[in-house]
């Protein structure tokens, strides 16, 4: 594995810009405006281009260039594009029901964070890895998978939703690009599109929602219809 | 101990006593300056304190010996931690080994504390409410501070502020890591919040949102003009510790002659000038939070620590 022995001014980049999109992902748990949701978003999908991109560029892996535009192309305009339609169609500015106060999921955030710390360091200490940007990657890999749970969890707004899926889905490809940055490029271009059919299926949702329930809040939905 | 040691730690004490008021009255200058008015010089602070001392001291009746000792145990609180902080040289002088970060830490909280006590003491209503608003904002930020110590000593694998200092100074990978960048935000969210500066609460008086001035509006006179000066040394105290520590570890007297802590002296007046050029900058574009939002910047400098200990996992 190459992230073993990276020289430490790649090791620094990778890590800056690991930590910078894992505090984007928290303006998104704090935030209450779905516009401001949706701005994080784009930027930690363009961070994550770059990221791919460096990885590239230190480990000499072709294919990540065409990965990382790829990914900025999908996840860093069209996607955001595509629920920005949505928003602008519902005129649902922000979230109406919070169930946790934005410091409070802040908060709780933080401690999900030093839960994945803790993980990703006994992990790290098991391979031999301690002290590498592996441990690193490992743990903003975890926490924004945990804080993307978060986010479903307490949002109920469909457009939450979708971005909660989207930013578990970022952290497993951040994570994977450190981690294991060989990774074929069918798989990378799989993912993609997989994630173009979750906004479009989303979208659709939102639309029976509007139709049937009059609302997109997923409070609405207690009833079991058999 | 040589002489000259003793003499460069009253030299310390001494800087951060009489240039307290100058910061005071040049960020409050600047502020004027920025918002178009004339502003009062800032030497004002100087002139509130020697008039101050001259007024006559009222007490009130229900006020009981706590309300006398209060101002004194702060001040000399505040007279205390500058023995302790690389204050103007970069070397650790003698009585500089009685407490590590967090002793700092627990002396200017006790300091603080007393003032609380002599909030209440006195029984008035504003006082009640003042110490009450203030210990909230405390339980708020503490964990954050706790936090902070954490990543420093994390970062420098020691909890003494020359070691921070010798060492942010000597490796330019570990000043510019993500690790030292996210302490010195969260640092800058909690000097904000422990100095009275505007995301939280402004300084200004008799108003019903006020916190700090709640707790001191029975004061008048000479014990009045010591809670002020407190209060001053307070934010002298930690934008000392950080620009010297954490931010600007640069321009610090090396061998300790008179001429090379003099250069410290002015140095300091400088960084601090930078840094509240920037605190200026945060209280003209912020308005004040509802108090029920104050948790807000608070929980953000809470999550930054925690970044910055998630950080300091490379190495």
């Amino acid at each position: 594995m190459l992230i073993t022995h990276l020289n430490p001014l790649a090791a620094s980049l990778f890590s800056l810009l690991a930590i910078v999109s894992l505090l984007l992902s928290f303006v998104m748990l704090g935030s209450r405006w779905l516009r401001d949701y949706l701005l994080a978003f784009m930027l930690e999908s363009w961070l994550i281009g770059l990221l791919s991109a460096a990885v590239g560029y230190f480990d000499h892996y072709r294919e990540l260039y065409l990965i990382a535009l790829l990914t900025v192309i999908f996840r860093g305009m069209l996607l955001p594009y595509l629920i920005l339609r949505i928003i602008r169609r519902l005129d649902v500015d922000r979230e109406l029901h919070v169930v946790l106060a934005p410091s409070s999921s802040l908060v709780v955030g933080a401690l999900l964070v030093i839960f994945a710390f803790m993980v990703a360091s006994r992990l790290g200490a098991q391979l031999g890895l301690t002290g590498t940007v592996a441990v690193l990657a490992l743990t903003v890999m975890l926490s924004m998978k945990l804080i993307g749970f978060l986010m479903l969890a307490v949002r109920h707004e469909a457009i939450s939703q979708i971005l909660g899926l989207l930013v578990l889905e970022n952290g497993i490809f951040l994570g994977s690009q450190i981690l294991v940055p060989g990774m074929p490029l069918l798989i990378e271009l799989v993912i993609l599109f997989d994630l173009l059919v979750v906004v479009v299926s989303f979208s659709v949702l939102v639309r029976y929602l509007l139709a049937h329930v009059g609302s997109t809040s997923s409070r609405e939905l207690k009833r079991l219809v058999g | 101990m040589t002489l000259r040691d003793i003499l460069l730690q009253i030299a310390q004490v001494v800087t951060v006593l009489l240039f307290a008021p100058l910061i005071q009255g040049i960020i409050l200058q600047f502020e004027e300056r920025i918002q178009r008015a004339q502003g009062p010089g800032i030497l004002q602070p100087y002139r509130d304190l020697w008039k101050l001392f001259h007024k006559q001291l009222v007490v009130p009746k229900s006020a009981s010996w706590l309300f006398w000792v209060a101002p004194v145990v702060a001040f000399t609180c505040m007279l205390t931690v500058p023995l302790l902080i690389p204050v103007l040289t970069n070397y650790p002088l003698p009585l500089s080994d009685m407490a590590d970060i967090l002793g700092g830490g627990l002396i200017l909280t006790f300091g603080s504390f007393m003032i609380l006590l002599a909030g209440l003491d006195s029984g008035s209503a504003y006082g009640g409410i003042g110490s009450s608003r203030a210990v909230m904002l405390g339980i708020l930020a503490e964990p954050a501070l706790i936090l902070v110590f954490v990543g420093i000593t994390l970062l420098a694998k020691s909890m003494l502020p020359f070691v921070v200092n010798h060492l942010l100074v000597r490796q330019p990978a570990v000043y510019w890591g993500p690790a030292h960048l996210f302490l010195v935000f969260a640092f800058f969210i909690l000097l904000l919040v422990e100095t009275d500066r505007l995301p939280v609460h402004s300084s200004t008086h008799i108003e019903v949102y006020m916190i700090e001035e709640a707790r001191i509006l029975e004061y008048s006179g000479p014990l009045l003009a010591l809670l002020k000066w407190t209060a001053m040394m307070k934010q002298f105290i930690l934008y000392t510790i950080f620009c010297n520590v954490l931010t600007l570890p640069w321009g610090l007297s090396i061998q300790g002659t008179a001429l090379g802590a003099a250069g410290a002296a002015v140095a300091l007046l400088l960084k601090m000038v930078l840094v509240a050029l920037i605190v200026v900058c945060v209280e003209t574009a912020q308005s004040r939070l509802r108090f029920y939002r104050y948790q807000e910047p608070l929980a953000a400098s809470f999550l930054l620590a925690i970044l910055a200990i998630v950080a300091n996992q490379l190495r």
